[in-house]
């Protein structure tokens, strides 16, 4: 890469079901928080990236209305309308060019404005799919699992630990917004059925939350502060459509990895990486998604989920913050991802700390059956 | 930092509906002939940004359903969406894609299909930029007389309106100049093979005579809601030279937002702004992309612009703010002719977004056409005249996301 | 190229009609319910920003320019100057529909009338409210004209309570 770009900053929301805010103040909080955080103030921002959706805030240009809480006024700003992870990459690639130093990447969405499964529905074709009335993102995300689970012998208690884990771990995260630190296999499998595999607990709860980066070219991040988190390596894929492409993997999010980590210089990222925060919006998602990171070959990602390796005292820690499955406030999620990995490196992430972070690993995606994946590589100092 | 040129740009024919194509066809057609026209192939290309106004054409995040038209799948697609300007911002990321050093070969590409939805987008889900929020007010027991006014127009209109107004009191430009301007782009876009409202021999009588909307608009000064896609292949200057004869070089870019300025915003605040053809992040976008292209006295440097004009009254007073004219002499300008194909200052030869408006393409369109008029490319609306800079502007919002992009023929 | 549609005829088209069900719940602050509940009073309500000292009317939350609360409510005078107006064009039957009303056939407007919207800068306000002009001849609206607040006979809390403006009586 042409320049070295760090993160600075960060805030988050406390993510929750239906947030006593509008969404300005949620964006305020967490804008001048991320900005607090750095250390630095509005006037030192080159560019602002946002990342919200029309659709699932309910107005046209939704981002209008955020602009001044979030601190664009007569600020270089731009809107990408899909997950903050990718917000924060096009934050990346503005600093890279050199035209920009220090950028402010914020994504927000409040899931109790406009349910967003039933919104889901208009993304899908309207010539065919949506013709039959069926689909929407669980739908079709229960037909992956099925899929997947049939293919690769996947039992759903083993898609449920996945489920259990991240539930647990989300109970030592003050900013999750589903914390079951008893939860069972059992208690899992018994709630309420939405399609057949996908339960409500192996799916992501539908939350109201915001999250706020700061980055800064090198030479600005030294002097704001003294434990800058360097972006590595980053790579993005969107795959074909849902019925022009292989369901029971993720092409996209492979191939996205396989960018990052050429970036990075990572060989073995079993190895080379410490931890990792993905955006699993069901269960069986994340099992997909160690393979196709290349965490363990394809379809055994069922043997590392019931080792135990991807808890937090294990070999590869996955999502300690919970992750989506804890809190998903849809277009944040990815970027809270990029923060959780940041607080892991700099040692912040108190009551879930992961030992001796230095690289870890973000992922982000977006469109049904994450049809478009986005992988972040983040090293400390 | 790394150089970026337009390599080759495509568009599909703009007009009322487009019942031939659907949208993934429309977008397809334009990104195989931007394809074409650079000379690059599907697999060469290594990222792509794409945008429109979401959900207009009954579609949401519809790149993810298109994408496989357009050669998308297994490349990075990023989508950007800003309202009015989202073309013109969607082309500045494939600028900084290129620019990062990430990827050498982006292709932007922008589009709307108004005619897929029962009630086009233009009416429905612009009218929701200002009545979305007064839906809420409704609770509040806001005055339906006063909505009246607004809907009447439809709400992009209602915005436009005052700022004509402003714009008219500042300045001293009259409704007979809108009327000028409105029949210059309809004459302009007759020489455009892809425009909408065509119209050769055009005469500001012609437009007089229709009727008024909302003083001071008349309906023959509002722009059409079309179906249309656009596209551009961009790509970093070792590939550019080595493909392509006559490279469009992107010297600068900014997209600034002054506050919001909505007739209503969330919650029914006011906002700080007093005068709405004040447009401050028109001024401050055209300040920091003439610095980084190196123009110091744009109404020497600047050979032609392509502005956003939706609305007549913009294409003035937009131009005065990007520094085309001094304050408040756009008019006089026009009533010379200066701002005719033959002019000092050509603005919007191919008839701006006054004669075509598929909202998603047309900011992209206006970077496209100073970039066509640079490669000598655009057949009987080309200027007679090098150019060696251009200047293209988008709106977004009421007062937002202006992109303003200055393109030459030689990076430096 | 051949990936390029060769013909050019209509296609076929398929419709649908999609209403998804659910609702928006809109969030908002208690700010434009203290707005609404000054105009009962004949208070028009602005928030200071404690930054730059601009008052914003109808009262809002956030300063921009700041980036900070601006929580302080103020009230601005019942007059003002008359910045920016936009004349409809004359009402007809059928012309135009509004919430799937239309406002010439449930009384709202008379045939061939002609609404007045205008921004009104109330004195002590920096911002623009944005209201109808009763009580002139549109020919003979100017901007900088002096107006007042018309206040409604019933004032119930709501945001109809200031009707309009109308011009200032020497």
């Amino acid at each position: 890469m042409a320049r070295r770009v760090a993160i600075v900053g960060y805030a988050q929301s406390y993510h929750q079901h239906d947030m006593q805010m509008t969404r300005e103040d949620m964006v305020f909080e967490v804008a001048k928080g991320a900005l607090r955080n750095a250390g630095i103030s509005r006037e030192d921002v080159d560019t602002v990236i946002t990342a919200s959706t029309d659709f699932l805030d309910g107005r046209t240009i939704s981002n209008l209305y955020t602009s001044m809480a979030v601190g664009a006024y007569l600020k270089d700003e731009s809107k990408v309308e899909e997950d903050g992870a990718f917000a924060a990459y096009y934050a990346l690639m503005r600093i890279l060019s050199g035209v920009h130093d220090i950028a402010l990447v914020e994504a927000h969405t409040q899931g109790s404005v406009v349910n967003p499964h039933l919104v889901s529905n208009y993304t899908v074709d309207p010539l065919f799919e949506r013709q039959y009335g069926d689909l929407n993102d669980i739908s079709a995300a229960a037909l992956q699992a099925r899929m997947y689970m049939n293919k690769y012998d996947v039992s759903e208690e083993q898609v449920a630990t996945v489920s259990v884990k991240n539930l647990a771990n989300a109970a030592c995260n003050p900013h999750a917004h589903r914390r079951m630190p008893d939860v069972s296999i059992e208690v899992v499998l018994s709630s309420k059925l939405y399609y057949d595999p996908i339960r409500e607990l192996t799916m992501s709860p539908i939350s109201d939350g915001a999250c706020a980066l700061v980055l800064a070219c090198e030479e600005k991040a030294k002097e704001i502060t003294d434990n800058p988190v360097w972006i590595e390596g980053v790579g993005s894929c969107q795959d074909g459509y849902l019925r022009d492409r292989n369901l029971d993997k993720l092409d996209s999010l492979q191939i996205a990895a396989k960018d990052a980590y050429e970036m990075a210089g990572i060989t073995a990222p079993f190895a080379q990486i410490d931890v990792f925060e993905v955006s699993e919006k069901f269960a069986h998602e994340e099992l997909m998604i160690y393979e196709a990171l290349g965490l363990c070959r394809e379809g055994k990602g069922k043997t590392l989920i019931e080792k135990g390796m991807t808890e937090k005292d294990g070999e590869i820690p996955v999502n300690p913050s919970g992750g989506a499955l804890g809190a998903d406030p849809i277009c944040a999620t990815g970027l809270v991802r990029i923060m959780e990995t940041a607080k892991q490196i700099r040692g912040e992430a108190n009551g879930y700390q992961i030992p001796n972070v230095h690289r870890a690993l973000a992922h982000g995606q977006f469109g049904i059956c994450a049809q478009k994946n986005i992988v972040f590589i983040l090293g400390g100092e | 930092m790394r150089n970026v040129a337009i390599i080759g740009c495509g568009q599909t024919k703009h007009s009322g509906r487009r019942r031939d194509v659907n949208l993934a066809e429309m977008v397809g057609d334009a990104v195989w002939n931007a394809l074409e026209d650079a000379q690059v192939g599907p697999h060469e290309v290594d990222a792509f940004t794409v945008g429109n106004m979401q959900g207009f054409g009954g579609v949401a995040q519809p790149e993810q359903w298109l994408g496989d038209w357009i050669g998308a799948p297994g490349k990075p697609v990023l989508r950007i969406a800003t309202g009015g300007s989202t073309g013109g911002c969607v082309a500045q990321a494939a600028f900084y894609a290129v620019a990062s050093g990430l990827y050498d070969i982006a292709v932007a590409t922008a589009w709307e299909k108004h005619s897929d939805s029962k009630e086009p987008g233009a009416t429905t889900g612009l009218a929701h930029v200002g009545l979305g929020n007064t839906l809420n007010m409704i609770n509040f027991g806001v005055s339906f007389k006063h909505l009246l006014s607004m809907v009447a127009a439809g709400a992009a209109a209602g915005v436009a309106c005052y700022q004509a107004m402003y714009y008219m009191h500042r300045s001293g430009c009259r409704v007979e100049h809108l009327d000028m301007v409105a029949a210059k782009d309809r004459r302009n876009a007759a020489n455009n093979k892809y425009a909408h409202l065509q119209w050769p021999g055009c005469t500001p009588e012609d437009i007089a005579k229709t009727k008024w909307v909302a003083y001071p608009f008349r309906y023959g000064h509002i722009c059409p809601a079309s179906d249309g896609a656009s596209a551009m292949v961009l790509a970093c200057e070792e590939v550019a030279r080595k493909r392509c004869k006559k490279p469009v070089w992107i010297k600068g870019l900014a997209a600034y937002s002054d506050e919001e300025n909505q007739i209503m915003s969330e919650g029914a605040g006011g906002i700080g702004i007093l005068d709405a053809s004040q447009q401050i992040g028109a001024t401050m976008s055209a300040i920091k992309a003439y610095k980084m292209a190196g123009i110091k006295d744009p109404q020497k440097e600047i050979d032609l612009a392509e502005i956003y004009q939706p609305f007549p009254s913009q294409e003035l007073m937009f131009a005065e703010r990007l520094g085309l004219f001094d304050e408040g002499t756009a008019w006089k300008a026009l009533e010379k002719g200066e701002t005719d194909i033959n002019g000092k200052m050509p603005c919007d030869l191919s008839g701006g977004v006054n004669a075509t408006n598929a909202i998603g393409s047309s900011a992209l369109q206006r970077i496209l056409e100073c970039a066509l008029q640079i490669m000598g490319k655009a057949e009987e609306h080309q200027v007679p005249k090098e150019v060696h800079n251009a200047v293209a502007h988008g709106w977004g919002g009421a007062t937002n996301y202006i992109a303003v992009t200055v393109l030459g023929d030689s990076p430096y | 190229m051949p990936y390029i549609k060769e013909q050019r005829k209509e296609t076929i088209s398929v419709e649908g009609d999609w209403d998804v069900g659910g609702s928006t719940t809109w969030k908002h602050s208690t700010l434009l319910q203290e707005y609404a509940q000054g105009l009962k009073e004949k208070k028009i309500i602005g928030s200071l920003c404690p930054g730059c000292g601009k008052v914003i009317v109808p009262p809002r939350n956030i300063c921009g320019r700041c980036h900070r609360k601006m929580d302080e409510k103020v009230v601005v005078s019942d007059i003002g100057t008359v910045t920016c107006f936009v004349i409809s064009a004359p009402f007809a039957k059928g012309q135009a529909k509004v919430l799937g009303m239309d406002p010439v056939e449930i009384g709202l407007v008379e045939e061939g009338e002609r609404v007045i919207s205008v921004y009104v800068k109330f004195d002590g306000a920096d911002s623009n409210v944005d209201t109808e002009l009763i009580g002139v001849e549109p020919e003979k609206v100017y901007l900088g004209m002096r107006v007042k607040a018309v206040w409604a006979k019933e004032p119930q809390g709501r945001l109809s309570d200031l009707e309009a403006v109308e011009p200032l009586k020497d």
